[in-house]
């Protein structure tokens, strides 16, 4: 059972160190398209999670609900690896 | 010719059309044509000389496009400046590009403000640059190490002639609406100039999830769908039972199609996904249309007025793709090699290997070219493995493509270290600071020594590993 906050943790660092620009300040609640998270910060997460977890999430299971914030893609991401 | 000829065209027949939408904002040819005139007066003020090379490093949006038709109509050169460059990226372009300034929406050091949400700033290149006499209208920098060609420039009429030629393969029209995914840093000549050209409507779609999108495509009666595998991929999954019954055509571009992403998407739409093959040199040279279902991993026929053959064929009949036809570009630029220079008899060879079947359907197998493709984001191995060299610990490096089922390739290198108390971290945190971030490698390996080449002792090139 891997814990949504575990990832949350892990997602904020990989975020803040490789996919903002260092003055973007990330917390579980910010808004993630409207801090500039394109397709490409997606496939950066995904490939991210894949290395951590050692599987690939599908891209379909990404919603905009599920990229609302850092909090709701970890939740996202958490159900997905439980699930597998 | 200017390019803006052909926008002022399509503004002069169908003023009230729509041309661009971006959330609610719907901007019509008359407004577009409008705007990029005030464009103009602004960039009037700016010290920028005709001929010069300007960076734009602006997001997808109106004012992308708007810009970039203000610039050709001023006579500049067009320099697009992907936005996740960092600042060590964006001085390498600014340098070999001999940029006379840079355009972005924030400011950026010591600037002019241009308008609240577009600043220039002025760079003082060592010598100014030389366009050989051509009608220079863009150049898309290409990265590489220092022996690389850098930059493919392209004048207004090879532009046009490759717009043409493209658009006898994807039939776009006025009817048209596309629903617009990709980043115009990186895509921009055979698309936007081509809906420009032909007065279609276009859909600056920004969120890449299912939901919103299918509901953009719905709300604005989407015919064309131009995205990368990955994004059909996301779409192929939504399970809210969204139909989009005004999309014809389904453009599947940047990268390899995967066969479950063309199945799936099938299933789920009912609408079959078109591959083709486009080049930075050459523009759009093949494309599916004709049998995307039957043949979906063909890149389709020969487009337009191309011709190709294919090169010391094996006995497959595999060989490589040499190509002639309208729109090649007219030079690389650093160091400047003129289209006479770049073509061997008259042919471009295009790096690619690939294999016709007897209705003349191109297949591609691999290439010559050792470019990573991360879902679609073009990566050059020298490019990394130059960072990689420079940091203190690693004495030599590798980078290569690893097979990825749902991105093409990712990114990987294995690196030799120069001391045994050497961290990876460390070289990661490096990479950070000088390279675009999907340009890191996810993974790092040590290891002892490189496999080098028998004669030259040079350090082998890895194909893709799977």
């Amino acid at each position: 059972m891997i814990e949504a906050s575990e990832i949350e943790t892990k997602l904020l660092d990989f975020l803040k160190r490789e996919v903002f620009a260092p003055e973007v300040v990330v917390t579980p609640e910010t808004d993630l398209l409207a801090s500039g998270f394109d397709s490409m910060s997606l496939v950066r997460v995904l490939l991210f999670l894949e290395q951590s977890y050692g599987f690939w999430i599908p891209e379909g299971e990404i919603t905009g609900d599920a990229l609302q914030n850092v909090r709701s893609l970890a939740t996202t991401a958490a159900r997905v690896l439980n699930a597998r | 010719m200017n390019l803006t000829e052909l926008l002022d065209q399509t503004a002069a027949r169908w003023p009230q059309k729509p041309a661009l939408i971006e959330e609610s904002t719907v901007l019509t040819y008359g407004e577009l044509a409008r705007e990029v005139g005030e464009w103009v007066s602004r960039l009037q003020t700016l010290p920028i000389d005709v001929g010069a090379r300007v960076g734009l490093a602006f997001p997808n949006g109106i004012a992308y496009v708007a810009l970039t038709f203000a610039l050709w109509r001023s006579k500049v050169v067009v320099v697009p400046v992907p936005t996740e460059c960092p600042e060590e990226e964006i001085a390498e372009i600014a340098a070999t590009m001999q940029l006379a300034g840079i355009l972005t929406p924030k400011p950026r050091g010591e600037c002019v403000v241009v308008a609240p949400d577009c600043h220039f700033t002025k760079l003082n290149p060592a010598t100014p640059p030389d366009n050989h006499g051509l009608n220079l209208a863009f150049i898309r920098f290409t990265s590489g190490t220092t022996s690389a060609r850098k930059g493919v420039a392209l004048s207004h009429e090879t532009i046009r002639d490759r717009v043409r030629s493209a658009n006898q393969a994807f039939g776009i029209t006025a009817d048209d609406t596309v629903i617009w995914c990709l980043p115009m840093a990186h895509h921009f000549l055979i698309t936007i100039v081509l809906y420009v050209e032909v007065g279609a409507t276009m859909v600056l779609a920004r969120h890449v999830t299912a939901k919103p999108l299918l509901e953009a495509v719905n709300r604005w009666k989407g015919t064309v769908l131009y995205a990368a595998p990955f994004h059909f991929s996301m779409w192929a999954r939504d399970n809210s039972g969204a139909q989009i019954p005004s999309v014809r055509l389904a453009v599947s571009t940047t990268c390899a199609l995967p066969q479950n992403v063309a199945e799936d998407f099938f299933k789920r739409f009912n609408l079959p996904l078109v591959q083709g093959l486009g080049v930075i040199e050459l523009g759009l040279v093949a494309l599916n249309t004709t049998a995307p279902r039957e043949k979906w991993n063909s890149v389709g026929r020969v487009a337009g007025e191309f011709e190709l053959r294919l090169v010391n064929p094996d006995a497959d009949g595999a060989g490589e793709l040499a190509v002639r036809g309208p729109g090649v570009c007219d030079a690389y630029v650093a160091p400047w090699v003129s289209r006479t220079e770049i073509m061997r008899d008259g042919w471009f060879f295009t790096g690619d290997i690939g294999r016709l079947d007897a209705e003349g359907f191109l297949y591609l197998l691999t290439r010559k070219t050792t470019v990573i493709n991360l879902a679609g984001r073009k990566v050059f191995p020298e490019e990394i493995e130059t960072v990689l060299n420079r940091h203190p610990a690693v004495s030599e490096s590798r980078v290569y493509g690893k097979l990825h089922p749902h991105l093409g390739e990712t990114v990987e290198a294995e690196v030799v270290l120069s001391s045994a108390e050497a961290k990876l971290d460390t070289i990661h945190a490096f990479c950070r600071e000088h390279l675009a971030s999907y340009k890191i490698p996810t993974r790092f390996t040590v290891v002892a020594a490189l496999p080098r080449t028998p004669v030259t002792g040079k350090i082998l090139r890895a194909a893709p590993v799977a």
